[in-house]
């Protein structure tokens, strides 16, 4: 009996999601359009993360080249770590690492924001007083969440790709011309779209499911917490559903 | 106010930046794929493409200068690769360059080579076929090194029964381990040395001697280098000859003698043709034997009456005495 309530609960927690979801992509293109909180969100979720998921993704870049090194001269391909590393970081790690510590540090925020909102009602205030607080919290987060992260990946995948040819250079030499130039000679499209596009889709799930969690928080300060906390769990597990779907996706179409 | 309008410059240039990133990554993939900038297209036919794919390289004497566009399936044994070649190698891509697809290394990705021929030709233009040439398959390739080692084993089989033979050989070991061959290869050698030495000294008399037959010194020297000579030679010869005339006239006179003989033999003339023809002096003669051998039977008779004579008894008796003696 408890079985089933709890998948109950777990069906009932996906329904709900999907209709925020869908609550969403229905009101976002409808006016009034809260730009100026746009614009702020998109300051303190892309701006402020840019540190963070800079220092992540150069320090991934390092690792990763140090780490395949040997046995690359194993294999006697040394000459070929540029080649590799670049296609791993622009196609995989760079996209992941960063959505997932974006998740980390966005996803917690708003899930901690929103329900401290809730559990104050600040958020029944707002509908009392004619503001729409669907429109004015949480479409314009999931908008910046969405067109922040594929940003910060790219500036990320360039920060990792930088951190690798210094990992080259640590133990060989290289020059900067020969690196890019043999990274860019072994990517094509088929990497670099593929994982553009589903950066959009891991920014519109971290920002979806910290604004759900955060405006369904239970009351209490716990709820705030739990909100918060299942906001960063739910996002990250699901930035690795969206990640296999999108491989599956893109396999299917051919472009893999 | 003014913080705001800090934090919204702030956001736009992290917002471009990532945004240039972007549009760096694609140029540049897209440069490479030559996506941008001035190509035209090239066409090339195989039987087997092995594995070639869009976005292939092209090569054009080890410089990159193109991609391929893709891979056409005309027929069954014909396939058409389209390649997308940069326009500055238009006016160096001759229409007879040659179109092969290898392999980048030994393990990596197939490259299309494209390689200029050294005789003139027309510059290559849109769409043009261009000659192709069957690379060296991998396949073919292994085949072949199969085979090869295949007559490896048969060799090396063969070079063990021979080694093994030879191991097995106590002659070979006897021969090896003799220590006196060594010594009378020696010794052989030594002797080689001195016959070439005394070859050394004859060929250098020989040459002494040429030099004296040239000079005209010694008998062969004067009979070679004597300017006289072919006239005593002459003279001798003409002597000959004159010799024979006369040999001639002798056995001529020698033939009329003969005849002359031969015709009184035959005429019945003289004591020979008596001797030789008549057949009744060949009975008289006997019957004149006949009497000879009569009357000396007749003097044998006589003789011996003599020795009983007394007058001639003593000397008889003298003459037997001395035989006895003696």
């Amino acid at each position: 009996m408890k079985n089933t309530s709890s998948i109950n609960i777990f069906l009932k927690e996906v329904g709900d999601t999907s209709g925020f979801g869908w609550r969403f992509l229905t009101q976002w293109f409808r006016p009034r359009y809260e730009i100026k909180e746009f614009i702020k969100q998109c300051y303190i979720i892309g701006y402020k993360s840019l540190p963070l998921i800079g220092l992540t993704g150069f320090i991934m870049g390092l690792v990763l080249t140090m780490q395949l090194r040997p046995t690359m001269v194993d294999y006697g391909v040394e000459s070929q770590i540029p080649a590799i590393v670049g296609i791993a970081i622009i196609r995989e790690i760079g996209p992941v690492i960063t959505a997932l510590i974006f998740a980390g540090k966005i996803g917690s925020s708003i899930g901690a924001e929103l329900g401290s909102m809730k559990v104050t009602e600040q958020i029944d205030a707002m509908e009392v007083s004619g503001t729409n607080p669907f429109k004015y919290l949480v479409v314009s987060r999931i908008l910046a969440t969405t067109f922040m992260l594929p940003i910060l990946v790219i500036l990320s995948d360039t920060i990792s790709l930088y951190g690798a040819y210094l990992g080259v250079n640590i133990r060989n030499v290289t020059s900067f011309q020969l690196f890019w130039i043999q990274v860019f000679d072994s990517l094509s499209f088929n990497d670099v779209l593929p994982a553009f596009i589903k950066t959009y889709f891991f920014g519109f799930v971290v920002g979806l499911i910290g604004c759900y969690k955060g405006y369904n928080s239970n009351k209490g300060t716990e709820g705030v917490g739990k909100s918060a906390n299942s906001a960063v769990v739910v996002s990250s597990v699901l930035i690795f559903i969206i990640d296999l779907l999108a491989v599956q996706i893109t396999d299917l179409l051919g472009f893999n | 106010m003014k913080n705001n309008f800090f934090k919204d410059v702030k956001l736009g240039v992290f917002v471009l930046s990532g945004l240039l990133l972007l549009i760096f990554l694609l140029y540049m993939i897209g440069r490479n794929r030559n996506m941008f900038g001035s190509n035209f297209n090239l066409r090339a036919r195989f039987e087997n493409v092995q594995g070639l794919k869009a976005g292939n390289n092209i090569r054009f004497s080890g410089i990159d200068i193109g991609t391929v566009k893709g891979v056409k399936i005309i027929n069954d044994t014909l396939m058409e690769v389209e390649m997308i070649i940069d326009k500055k190698v238009k006016n160096v891509l001759k229409k007879n360059a040659i179109v092969s697809i290898t392999t980048d290394g030994l393990v990596g990705n197939k490259i299309v080579n494209i390689t200029a021929v050294k005789s003139p030709s027309l510059y290559a233009e849109e769409n043009d076929i261009l000659p192709s040439k069957k690379s060296i398959d991998t396949d073919e390739m292994l085949r072949t090194l199969s085979k090869t080692n295949n007559d490896v084993a048969v060799i090396a089989n063969d070079l063990k029964i021979t080694i093994n033979k030879l191991n097995t050989s106590e002659g070979l070991w006897t021969l090896l381990s003799d220590k006196s061959i060594a010594k009378n290869i020696n010794n052989a050698v030594a002797e080689v040395n001195s016959a070439s030495t005394n070859i050394n000294i004859i060929s250098k008399n020989i040459g002494t001697i040429t030099n004296d037959i040239k000079n005209g010194k010694g008998t062969i020297g004067k009979l070679i280098s004597d300017t006289l000579l072919p006239k005593s030679i002459d003279e001798a010869v003409m002597n000959i000859k004159k010799a024979g005339v006369n040999i001639v006239k002798l056995s001529s006179d020698l033939n009329k003698a003969v005849l002359n003989i031969d015709t009184m033999i035959n005429d019945g003339e003289g004591t020979v043709h008596a001797l030789m023809k008549d057949s009744s002096i060949v009975i008289k003669i006997n019957k004149s034997l006949d009497n000879i051998q009569e009357g000396s039977k007749g003097f044998s008779d006589n003789m011996d009456a003599l020795k009983h004579n007394f007058l001639f008894r003593g000397y008889f008796r003298k003459l037997e005495k001395s035989k006895q003696k003696q």
